[in-house]
C-alpha cells in the first residue's frame, strides 16, 4: 500500500512539468500555430529560474522570471513565424536549439550549488488524513497550480468568447479575419502564453522537482509535451491523462528494474513510449472524433487578404 | 566556416611537405619550443562532474609548464562525426599532444591519428591504441569498493541501491564492487540496481533514487553525470556516494564519500613525455595506487570504525593486498566465476557483463 501511494504521488509530480508545457502548447496549437521549440523554452525557464534564485530573489519572483523568460523566448519564434511568416517547423526547431544554448550560457557556474527547493505545503487537517492525505494533499504549491491552470485553460477555450475566437482562428483564420478578429495579435498572445507555460514547466524542474541546475536538464520533456498534445487530440483533459500515463509508466519501469524483473533495462526504459503509442493507436481508431478538435490551419502562416 | 581556396591548398600542401621533411629530425628539438596541447571535452566545463575533472587535468599541465605551453580546449563535442573534424583541425594546427575525453571520441581519433604521425593522441576511456594513440582509464571499481565498505557499516536495512547511466562494463563493474565492499562488512547485504539508459536526466534519476529508497535501500550510489541521486538520497534521509567530483554540498549531510577522478598525473606525465621526446603509446589503467581514483573526505558523522575500515581497504587495494574481484566469487545465479585464491583477470573486469551474487537487477 505504501509503495502504491508513493508511486501514485511520484506520478503526479513527474507529470507536472509535462502538464504545464503541454497545456501551453495546446493553446498555441489551438490558435493554428505549431511551436516546436518547447524544449528550448523550458530550458530557458529552468535556467532563468535558477539564475533569479541565486541572485537572492524570493522563490515567487524566480518563478515569475522563468515565466517571463519563457514568454520572451517564444517571442523570438513569434516574430519569425507570425510577422515574417517563415516556416513554423523551422522556426520552432531553431528556438529549441537556441534555447538549449542560451540556457547553458545562463546556467554557467550554477552547477555546483543545490537550490533550496520549494517545499510541499502542509494543509492542516487534509494532509493528515491517512492514505488520502498522502495521495492528494502533500504536494508543493505548483502541483495544485497545474490543476488550476488545467481548469483555466479548459474554461477559457470552451466557455469564453475569447476562447471561441482563438479556436475560430485555428480553424479558419481567413473567416476570423473577415469578421474582424486580429489574427496575428491573438496568435502572438497564444504563442507567448505557450512560452510562459513552458518556462514555468522548466522552472518546476530546476526549482522544485530536481532542485539543481544541470545543462540540458529537461532531457527531452519538451518533446514529450509536444507529443502529448497530439496524443490528447487537442483536448485539455486528455493532456492530463497522457501526462499521468507517461509519468506513471516511467515510474513503473524503474520500480520493475529495482525489484529485479527479468526484463532487460533497455526494454523497460522504452516502456513509457510503447505504452503511450499503444494508447494513441487505441484512441485514434475513431477518425471522426479525432478530427473534431484538430485545428485545421495548424502550422500554416496567415496572410491577410485585402 | 572558411572555404578552402586553391591558395590554401597550396599553402597547406607546402607546409605538410615541410612537416614531412622535418619529421626525420630528432624529437629533442621540441624541448626548447612551446608545447602545444589540445583537449576535446564531451560537455561544457560545468562545476562538477566528468568534464570538470578533465579540465583540472589540463589546468595541471598549465601549472606545470607555465609560459611554455599553449593550450586549446574545444568543448561540447560528443558525436563522433563532429569529433573527427575537431581532432583533424587540432592536429592540423600543430598541436603536439591532443586529448580525447570520451569513449565516443575513439573512432574519430583512430581515424585521424594515423594521418598525423608526429602528433601524440591520448584517449581517455579508449580501448584501442595505435603507435601515436595512447589510452588511459580509471579503475572506478576500486573507488566503489572502498565506498561500499563505508556503506556496509552504515546500512541498517542491509540493502543498498545503485543507479547507473548505462549497463556497460565500466558501470557494471563498479556496481559489483560496491556490493563486494559492503558484503566484506556484512555478507547479507544486497544491492538493487537501476539503469537510466541516459547520462543526463535528473528527473528520471530522482525517480530512480526514490524508487530504490522505497524498496528499503538506505545507501544510494549514483554513477551518472549529475548530483541528483546524492541530493534525493539526502532529502529522504538516506546515505549517498558521489561520483567523479565531491558532491557533499548536495548530500544534506548524508554524503558518505565520493570516488573522485584525478586525471592530473596522467595529463602532466603525457605532456612531460611529449616535451622530452620520450612518449610511448601505452595502455594505462589507473586506480587508487596511482591517485587517479581518490576518495573524497568521509562524512564526519560516520562511526570511526567505518572510516578506519574504508581507509584500510583503500590502503590494501593500493598496495595490491586486496582485490575487489578476488575469489571466491559467484554470480547472480550462484555459479562460481572465480575460484578461491584467484582474481578476476583484467580482460574479465574490463568486459564484465554479469552481476555478482546479491545484486538485484537484470542485465541484457
Amino acid at each position: 500500500m505504501d509503495l502504491f501511494i508513493s508511486m501514485f504521488a511520484a506520478t503526479i509530480i513527474a507529470a507536472t512539468p509535462l502538464i504545464f508545457a503541454a497545456l501551453g502548447e495546446l493553446v498555441v496549437e489551438k490558435s493554428g500555430v505549431l511551436n516546436l521549440g518547447i524544449e528550448g523554452m523550458m530550458l530557458v525557464g529552468a535556467a532563468f529560474g535558477v539564475w533569479a534564485h541565486f541572485a537572492g530573489l524570493p522563490m515567487i519572483v524566480a518563478l515569475a522570471a522563468a515565466v517571463l523568460a519563457g514568454a520572451a523566448a517564444s517571442l523570438l519564434f513569434g516574430v519569425l513565424a507570425l510577422t515574417f511568416m517563415t516556416n513554423q517547423y523551422a522556426a520552432g526547431l531553431a528556438l529549441a536549439i537556441f534555447g538549449t544554448g542560451v540556457s547553458a550560457f545562463i546556467g554557467r557556474g550554477f552547477g555546483s550549488t543545490p537550490v533550496d527547493a520549494i517545499q510541499p505545503i502542509h494543509l492542516p487537517g487534509l494532509s493528515d488524513i491517512p492514505v488520502i492525505g498522502a495521495m492528494f494533499f502533500q504536494y508543493d504549491p505548483l502541483v495544485y497550480f497545474s490543476f488550476v491552470m488545467f481548469g483555466a485553460v479548459s474554461w477559457f477555450l470552451y466557455r469564453t468568447k475569447a476562447g471561441l475566437a482563438l479556436r475560430a482562428i485555428g480553424e479558419s483564420p481567413d473567416s476570423a479575419h473577415a469578421i474582424g478578429f486580429e489574427v496575428i495579435k491573438i496568435r502572438y498572445l497564444a504563442v507567448m502564453f505557450g512560452g510562459a507555460m513552458a518556462g514555468l514547466g522548466g522552472a518546476y524542474l530546476s526549482l522544485v522537482y530536481t532542485p539543481l541546475w544541470v545543462e540540458n536538464m529537461t532531457a527531452g520533456r519538451g518533446w514529450i509535451a509536444l507529443a502529448l498534445v497530439v496524443f490528447a487530440a487537442w483536448r485539455p483533459k486528455r493532456v492530463i491523462l497522457g501526462a499521468w500515463l507517461f509519468g506513471g509508466m516511467t515510474i513503473l519501469q524503474l520500480q520493475g528494474q529495482a525489484i529485479g524483473l527479468k526484463v532487460p533495462s533497455e526494454l523497460l526504459s522504452a516502456l513509457p513510449y510503447l505504452a503511450t503509442i499503444a494508447v494513441l493507436v487505441l484512441i485514434s481508431r475513431n477518425r471522426q472524433a479525432m478530427a473534431l478538435d484538430f485545428p485545421v490551419s495548424l502550422a500554416q502562416p496567415f496572410r491577410p487578404k485585402g | 566556416m572558411k572555404r578552402a581556396t586553391r591558395r590554401d591548398i597550396l599553402k597547406y600542401g607546402a607546409s605538410a611537405g615541410l612537416a614531412a621533411g622535418l619529421a626525420g629530425l630528432p624529437a629533442i628539438s621540441r624541448a626548447s619550443e612551446t608545447l602545444k596541447v589540445g583537449a576535446v571535452y564531451v560537455s561544457p566545463v560545468s562545476d562538477i562532474g566528468w568534464t570538470k575533472q578533465h579540465s583540472l587535468g589540463v589546468e595541471a599541465i598549465k601549472a606545470e609548464f607555465g609560459e611554455n605551453v599553449e593550450i586549446t580546449v574545444i568543448d561540447n563535442i560528443f558525436r563522433p562525426q563532429d569529433a573527427e573534424r575537431v581532432f583533424r583541425e587540432l592536429a592540423g594546427s600543430g598541436n603536439d599532444l591532443i586529448f580525447g575525453t570520451s569513449f565516443s571520441h575513439g573512432t574519430p581519433m583512430q581515424k585521424v591519428a594515423p594521418r598525423f604521425p608526429e602528433t601524440v593522441f591520448e584517449h581517455c576511456s579508449g580501448i584501442k591504441h595505435l603507435k601515436n594513440l595512447g589510452t588511459f582509464e580509471a579503475k572506478y571499481f576500486e573507488g566503489t569498493y572502498v565506498a561500499g565498505v563505508a556503506a556496509g557499516h552504515v546500512s541498517k536495512s542491509a540493502k543498498i541501491g545503485f543507479i547507473g547511466g548505462f549497463p556497460i562494463p565500466d558501470i557494471v563493474g563498479p556496481a559489483n564492487a560496491l556490493l563486494r565492499g559492503a558484503q566484506s562488512v556484512n555478507p547479507d547485504i544486497t544491492c538493487n540496481v537501476i539503469f537510466l539508459n541516459s547520462w543526463f536526466d535528473p528527473g528520471k534519476e530522482k525517480e530512480a533514487a526514490k524508487t530504490l529508497i522505497a524498496q528499503g535501500c538506505d545507501v544510494i550510489c549514483s554513477m551518472t553525470d549529475t548530483a541528483t541521486g546524492v541530493q534525493v538520497a539526502g532529502e529522504s534521509g538516506a546515505w549517498s556516494v558521489g561520483y567523479a567530483s565531491d558532491m557533499a554540498a548536495f548530500g544534506h549531510g548524508k554524503h558518505l564519500t565520493a570516488f573522485t577522478l584525478n586525471w592530473a598525473p596522467v595529463y602532466v606525465q603525457a605532456a612531460k613525455d611529449v616535451a622530452n621526446g620520450t612518449w610511448n603509446s601505452t595502455e594505462r589503467w589507473l586506480g587508487l595506487a596511482d591517485d587517479v581514483v581518490q576518495m573524497s573526505p568521509y562524512n564526519a558523522d560516520l562511526p570511526a570504525e567505518a572510516i578506519e575500515a574504508a581507509e584500510n581497504a583503500r590502503a590494501e587495494i593500493a598496495s595490491g593486498g586486496l582485490h575487489p574481484f578476488a575469489g571466491e566469487l559467484r554470480d547472480q545465479g550462484g555459479a562460481m566465476r572465480v575460484e578461491a585464491g584467484q582474481v578476476l583477470p583484467v580482460a574479465g573486469i574490463r568486459g564484465i557483463n554479469w552481476f555478482v551474487e546479491g545484486m538485484i537487477g537484470r542485465l541484457g
